[in-house]
């Protein structure tokens, strides 16, 4: 008997395929494992580690957010006009509406009965148990009226491909297009109103706001294309100051060089259905891009992304 | 070989279990039935469940207005169709008595038509409880100035009405209970207000204050 062992008695594991079977079985049993463990009902977590679940504040509409929101679209109407008014672009009146003239009296006059339409929804929004919105709407003036401004009154300079654009060529005329967009949004938002609160005094408050604005709308509407009333077949379309002008008075082909054409601006009605509309309305204004693109934005009556619930606190007097 | 028989008949042994499993499909239709149901019922039982504390403790809720018109709104209702349909009378007798420029015959022809289209769509609202006839005393009142001498003074009384009839949709929203009526009215008041506008540029006045409707005529509500 000897004490020896041979090579043959060795632990077979230890082999080449032992070892391919060893590392097979530890990867079997690593995902049966995680396979079997009962993490399901665990969330993840990145950063915080506080433990508390953050609960966000209760989107309340009530009768007295709703006001808020109006008296807030109000004030910022108040507000635009006074930048309008201050820049001095009413009184250069246009060079696409020659006989526009200034107008910056009808806008001061306007400015005036948004000023008191804002302060008339505030005394509902007292009335309806709510705190008073006195500063203008956050959405509204960020994400429309600033950019039309900026758009209408600034270089927009160059960035990644696209070429810089020029300040508006027409400064008159996107102002005043604005005071139209503006009216109509005031007198929508009120007729938006109506089914949405429960008081029919409200309404009736609401409709008297509504109907000197859609009033305002209609005047600014015929200041800007006379004799405007009502659609006929066609909606009239702004003549097309002297960037293209040529372009569509002549049947040749434009150079190879040329411009492209800016994009068109209707012409507003001073009636522009038999009913009130609810349906957005379009603002282009601002010159061209490279490819003759003005800025283009729909303005729609306020909706739950516009509206000043209770929680938000960035309006105090 | 065996030749296996599959007895059929009352007298098969798997008959019993044949009947047991039959009901005990039923009795599964029904089960899956009623489970199926169960979110619904459970759901609507959720929406009608009475607030928590919390809820009721929180800001001040809105109730919704009902969407028909009530007994109340069917009166009101029915007095602004009527005077929509004075309007159509009114604007009938101004178109017959001549004298338009072609522009002014085509706005007031579609102020016409818009009056006809309002009180089509109170119809609507109020389907057989609609008076479907002009208000007499709304013609009575306005129907010497639509028959005035010129365009001008048939513009100035249509102005007037235009006025008037917005007061009237004004005062009546100011107690509207239904919000489909609601809704309906004012889409013609805030229209009506732009007539305003409109009949006063066509009449060539150039005062804002004119142009504005400054100063709003006295509702109809009550003189209907």
């Amino acid at each position: 008997m000897s004490n020896e062992t041979s090579p043959m008695d060795l632990n077979p594991s230890l082999g080449r395929r032992g070892l391919f079977r060893l590392g097979g079985l530890t990867a079997a049993t690593v995902v049966i494992a995680a396979a079997c463990s009962d993490v399901s009902h665990q969330l993840g977590n990145v950063g915080d580690a506080s433990g508390t679940t953050p609960v966000l504040p209760d989107p309340v509409i009530d009768d007295g957010v709703l006001l808020r929101t109006m008296a807030g679209l109000e004030t910022s109407i108040a507000n635009a006009y006074q930048h309008m008014l201050d820049n001095g672009g009413l009184t250069k009146g246009s060079a696409t509406f020659p006989n526009l003239g200034d107008q910056s009296e009808l806008v001061t006059r306007f400015q005036a009965h948004h000023t008191a339409a804002a302060k008339a929804y505030n005394a509902l929004v007292t009335k309806a148990g709510a705190e008073p919105w006195t500063c203008g709407n956050t959405r509204l003036d960020d994400t429309y009226l600033t950019p039309i401004f900026d758009r209408v009154e600034k270089v927009t300079p160059a960035a990644g491909n696209a070429l810089e654009i020029p300040a508006s060529d027409d400064i008159g005329r996107d102002y005043i297009n604005l005071v139209h967009t503006l009216e109509s949004l005031s007198a929508e938002s009120a007729q938006a109103l109506v089914p949405l609160v429960s008081e029919p005094a409200y309404r009736a408050a609401a409709m008297t706001v509504g109907a000197t604005s859609a009033r305002q709308a209609a005047l600014v509407a015929l200041r800007i294309n006379p004799g405007g009333y009502a659609p006929v077949a066609a909606i009239p379309v702004v003549v097309e100051t002297s960037t293209t002008a040529e372009a569509t008075t002549t049947t040749a082909a434009p150079a190879a060089d040329a411009a492209p054409p800016q994009t068109e601006i209707p012409l507003p009605l001073a009636l522009p259905a038999d009913f009130g509309l609810l349906s957005p309305i379009t603002f282009i204004g601002g010159h061209g891009d490279e490819n003759g693109v003005r800025l283009k934005l729909n303005f729609e009556t306020p909706s739950l992304n516009m509206y000043a619930y209770p929680y938000i606190e960035a309006c105090k007097a | 070989m065996d030749i296996d028989v599959n007895e059929t008949g009352e007298h098969a042994p798997g008959t019993a279990a044949q009947r047991v499993g039959r009901r005990a499909l039923l009795g599964a239709g029904f089960g899956g039935a009623a489970l199926s149901l169960l979110p619904l019922l459970s759901g609507r039982a959720s929406a009608s469940t009475p607030p928590t504390a919390d809820t009721a403790a929180g800001a001040p809720t809105t109730t919704a207005a009902p969407q028909r018109p009530t007994e109340e709104d069917v009166t009101l209702l029915g007095d602004a169709q009527r005077a929509e349909l004075a309007a159509v009378t009114l604007f009938d007798q101004a178109i017959a008595m001549g004298g338009w420029s072609d522009v002014q015959l085509t706005v007031v022809s579609n102020l016409r038509e818009a009056h006809n289209a309002y009180a089509n769509a109170l119809s609507g609202l109020l389907g057989r409880q609609a008076p479907g006839a002009a208000s007499d005393a709304v013609v009575q009142l306005f129907t010497e100035g639509f028959n005035g001498a010129s365009a001008g003074e048939m513009l100035d009384a249509a102005y007037e009405l235009e006025s008037a009839l917005v007061a009237t949709h004004t005062e009546i929203l100011g107690s509207l209970v239904g919000t489909n009526a609601a809704s309906l009215l004012a889409s013609i008041q805030v229209n009506e207000a732009r007539h305003g506008t409109v009949l006063a540029d066509l009449n060539e006045k150039t005062d804002p204050a004119d142009l504005l409707v400054d100063k709003e005529a006295d509702s109809l509500v009550g003189k209907v």
